[in-house]
């Protein structure tokens, strides 16, 4: 039985690739892009997320409590009298989780959509989606992946997907180590790869103003992407709401600050 | 459109003019003891005579209210001496209904006079009257256009496209000034198509020119519509209901049902209110467009289900051809143009009030769910008893022109004279009786004592249990069988509860699934509730779940509001979903957006309401109001301007569940 880790499923968005899809949201990431818009998405473990904006700090959630998900927060997640608290991340299997997505399948039909695999980096987890895959035949399969993985990994899960949605942040590799924490050679050569693939793709180019958005680096992705097909996502600025609730800091705010 | 035109309603520059005033007849009409159709053809008569031709500079489509307050025909003592007797509803007009167009568009108003009684002949000869004084006007102002068009109708019949549009719009005044309100606007493609279809045949108008012509005569809906009674400002009634299939059967989208959708995104206003009838067998372009117009946040259209609906008109009586003719009243109750007298809203029962009457009287008393299940059942039949037989002996204003209006005439009834019973907070009640079922029976975490004192305390006693009520119990809208199915039960009993039942004017009660105000009148009647709902918190609005459910989504949500049965609940009260308006960025959300519409129908949905709400504008439209008077927002069944809502009903708007990317 495999299982893994996810922290959201998200019905009928619309951006995930074509038709209407269900996004499921795999939890675990080896970059810190500095804009992370789903910073519950980083760590692999589970972890307390706090409406802070909702909470009267009456104290219901500080009384000892026995349930197996409140026990490493020593705190109950369960009584707040305004819903402040959830766990983010929870384990589940393959097999639970397919037979949920299954159950989909006829929406899935009416709207020329499917399941789009999202993150936190769902490469973090190869076994557990290339289980998935293979429990959801007949279905639409997307991937949402930064391509940060060995190539062998890569390939082994891409080749169970129907699209791929591919990041490229930034083509040098300075400064892509700079901004996500990582350098990108295994994310190149996996570019390469794909290309060539016989897999439908797209490139998918976060804009974040003076990081991903210069000239140089602009220009870089034009040249690596000539020929194939590109969307520009436009910078939420929003995204540093979730780090508060995850007593997180957003590095972004704190770089400009400086 | 003409954008001068629309500037000046749109800055209401056209209230200028309404400085016709008529007295009070009602002491009058009382001391001379006149009979109530004499004493509405002279009201009518009276108002007819003071109204003062406006033409505004280039408009097509004229006729403008003047005299914006219309006296009342009764005394307040007759009104408390009538009531004694009869059961009066609402204001006592017999509205809400969809009066005949078709036929007055193609015989003209001399036709109708011809087998009219003496007070629709008078009330005839008065809107010839009035509308042959808009003809001089229109003369002295050099508009032959207009007075070329008024010459020929009301009198007689249209003959082209603008004819029947002017036609209509005084057919439209007309009802509204003699006093009816609710007055609906009916299959507007199907009756209007055979005009339109001929001039553009004819090459009169190109696609542009027609379009214009078609804004301008939305626009006038939109002229007095102020003046006209609600609940709140918006609740007016003024609903167009395209596409679907006709008498025979036949799909009736056309060019003209597009265009309306075009013309209604082209004017960003309130009025008419787009209704989509659609099924398995309409094409997903149709719902493309429809979104399209969801997109420009008006609320509109709302979508019915025919395959639903049809079917399920013609197990209630409906001749099939009638039961195909379908429309909506004024949010989305069914009924038929020319010949339905059904009052469509006549009462309303509280699924949650019923759940709270059980909870106290028979909990304690109950040793099994099932047990508790059959004193839900008795109680639902028990508040059915007590609302039906609260109607007796109905009197209505008896309004002489809207009898001429509709073909079966409307002083004894039309050919259909059923009434419908509104069942509201279904979700809420579904879910409290889901909580009840696990806790109190299912693994005794509760008891019933506890669980009747902390709802009687609004959770001040047993505190603890809200959160689980409240957040981690399954709710309708999270696909899960349990309240889904509680919800279905309800129904079922709800429909069970007014079978068999004969009204007063012959006809039967029809159970449905809306819930109009009483999404907050009911809940302000009932404390806390036992799906962790604190006092004081709204329903739903109409067939949608409770507000703070934990919803995984919109696809969630479909699936647990399509397992019910509707066939035997067939009043309407509509889904309600809004989408963050972020959600329709561009033509391929919206295209998505349409199948997923689409997905909704193929599922067995009844009708749907979806609306495109940006949260943040209207944040700060509570805060500057004087910067978004133009901001709209749909309500229960129909569309307002955001600003000029009472607080509550705004502040409901904010706290509905919603869906974003």
């Amino acid at each position: 039985m495999i299982d893994g880790t996810i922290f959201d499923i998200k019905e009928f968005s619309i951006h995930d690739g074509p038709g209407a899809r269900i996004t499921v949201f795999l939890k675990g990431c080896p970059l810190r892009c500095r804009w992370c818009h789903n910073p519950e998405g980083l760590s692999a473990a589970p972890q307390l997320m706090h409406k802070k904006n909702l909470c009267t700090g009456c104290g219901a959630c500080l009384r000892g409590c026995d349930h197996p998900e409140c026990k490493p927060f020593s705190r109950c997640i369960h009584a707040c009298p305004n819903g402040c608290l959830r766990v983010v991340g929870k384990r589940i299997t393959a097999q639970e989780l397919a037979e949920k997505l299954r159950a989909n399948g006829d929406f899935f039909a009416m709207t020329d959509g499917g399941v789009t695999f999202s993150g936190g980096e769902p490469l973090m987890q190869p076994e557990f989606i290339i289980e998935l895959a293979r429990l959801l035949p007949g279905i639409h399969k997307a991937i949402e992946t930064s391509g940060y993985a060995r190539p062998e990994v890569y390939r082994k899960v891409i080749g169970h997907f129907d699209y791929v949605m591919q990041d490229i942040k930034l083509v040098d590799r300075e400064a892509h180590k700079r901004y996500t924490g990582v350098p990108n050679d295994y994310i190149l050569e996996n570019i390469a790869w794909l290309k060539q693939s016989g897999i439908p793709y797209i490139f998918r180019v976060p804009m974040i103003p003076g990081i991903t958005d210069t000239e140089e680096n602009l220009a870089a992705i034009r040249k690596l992407t000539e020929g194939c097909e590109v969307e520009y996502l436009k910078y939420n600025e929003l995204a540093g709401a979730k780090y508060e609730m995850l007593d997180m800091t957003f590095p972004l705010r704190r770089n400009n600050n400086d | 459109m003409d954008q001068a035109l629309y500037r000046f309603i749109v800055d209401k520059k056209h209230h200028a003019y309404r400085t016709g005033v008529c007295a009070e007849l009602a002491p009058q009409f009382s001391e001379e003891k006149l009979d109530p159709k004499e004493r509405m053809i002279r009201r009518f008569e009276m108002l007819t005579s003071l109204e003062q031709p406006v033409i505004l500079p280039s408009e097509q489509i004229c006729f403008l209210r003047t005299v914006p307050k219309i006296p009342e025909c009764f005394t307040e003592a007759e009104w408390v001496e009538m009531k004694k007797t009869h059961f009066i509803h609402e204001l006592g007009y017999m509205s809400n209904i969809c009066v005949d167009y078709a036929t007055a568009l193609q015989k003209g108003l001399l036709a109708l006079r011809e087998t009219a009684d003496c007070y629709g002949q008078r009330a005839i000869d008065a809107i010839i009257a009035l509308s042959d004084r808009y003809c001089s006007k229109a003369k002295e102002e050099g508009r032959e256009d207009i007075a070329a068009v008024l010459t020929q109708v009301p009198r007689y019949g249209a003959r082209n496209f603008r004819e029947a549009l002017q036609m209509f719009r005084i057919l439209h005044y007309a009802m509204w000034l003699e006093g009816n309100y609710h007055n609906t606007v009916g299959r507007f493609d199907l009756y209007m198509y055979p005009y339109f279809k001929k001039d553009m045949d004819a090459g009169i108008y190109t696609r542009e020119s027609a379009q214009a012509l078609l804004d301008d005569f939305f626009l006038s809906f939109n002229k007095d519509s102020d003046l006209y009674v609600g609940v709140q400002q918006g609740d007016n009634g003024q609903s167009m209901v395209l596409g679907g299939i006709d008498q025979n059967g036949e799909e009736v989208f056309n060019l003209l049902s597009e265009m309306c959708l075009e013309a209604s995104g082209n004017l960003l206003m309130i009025d008419p209110k787009i209704n989509l009838r659609v099924s398995k067998n309409t094409p997903i372009r149709v719902y493309e467009l429809g979104s399209k117009l969801t997109k420009a946040g008006l609320g509109f259209p709302q979508y019915s289900n025919d395959d639903l609906v049809i079917p399920a008109l013609v197990d209630m009586g409906y001749a099939l051809q009638d039961a195909r003719n379908y429309v909506v009243a004024a949010c989305w109750e069914f009924i038929v143009p020319g010949v339905g007298a059904d009052v469509a809203n006549i009462g309303a029962l509280s699924f949650p009030k019923v759940v709270d009457t059980c909870l106290h009287r028979d909990l304690l008393g109950c040793d099994s769910f099932a047990q508790f299940m059959d004193c839900i059942a008795k109680e639902i039949h028990r508040t059915c008893d007590e609302i039906c037989g609260g109607i007796q002996n109905l009197w209505f204003v008896p309004s002489p022109f809207a009898h001429v209006m509709m073909a079966s005439g409307i002083y004894d009834g039309g050919k259909y004279n059923n009434f419908g019973i509104h069942g509201t907070g279904v979700a809420t009640a579904a879910d409290s009786l889901a909580a009840i079922k696990l806790y109190v029976f299912g693994d005794h975490s509760i008891s019933a004592q506890q669980m009747i004192e902390a709802v009687d305390s609004d959770f001040a006693c047993h505190g603890e249990i809200l959160p689980k009520l409240r957040y981690e119990t399954p709710k309708m809208g999270m696909n899960e069988d349990l309240p889904d199915l509680l919800a279905r039960e309800l129904l079922e009993r709800f429909a069970d509860g007014l079978e068999g039942r004969k009204n007063c004017r012959g006809g039967i009660f029809r159970a449905g699934t809306g819930s109009a105000m009483y999404y907050l009148w009911h809940a302000d009647e009932l404390g806390a509730s036992p799906d962790g709902r604190r006092k004081g918190e709204a329903f739903g609005t109409n067939y949608s779940p409770s507000l703070f459910a934990k919803i995984g989504g919109p696809v969630s949500v479909i699936r647990s509001f399509t397992k019910q049965n509707f066939h035997r609940a067939m009043n309407g009260g509509p889904l309600t979903l809004e989408f963050a308006a972020s959600m329709f960025a561009d033509e391929e959300s919206v295209e998505k957006i349409a199948r997923f519409v689409k997905a909704y129908i193929d599922m067995g949905g009844h009708q749907l309401q979806l609306n495109a709400v940006n949260t943040q504008k209207l944040l700060d439209a509570q805060r500057h109001p004087e910067k978004h008077r133009q901001l709209v927002v749909r309500i229960w069944g129909w569309s307002a301007y955001f600003v000029e809502l009472d607080e509550q009903y705004q502040n409901h708007v904010l706290s509905r569940q919603q869906y974003s990317v």
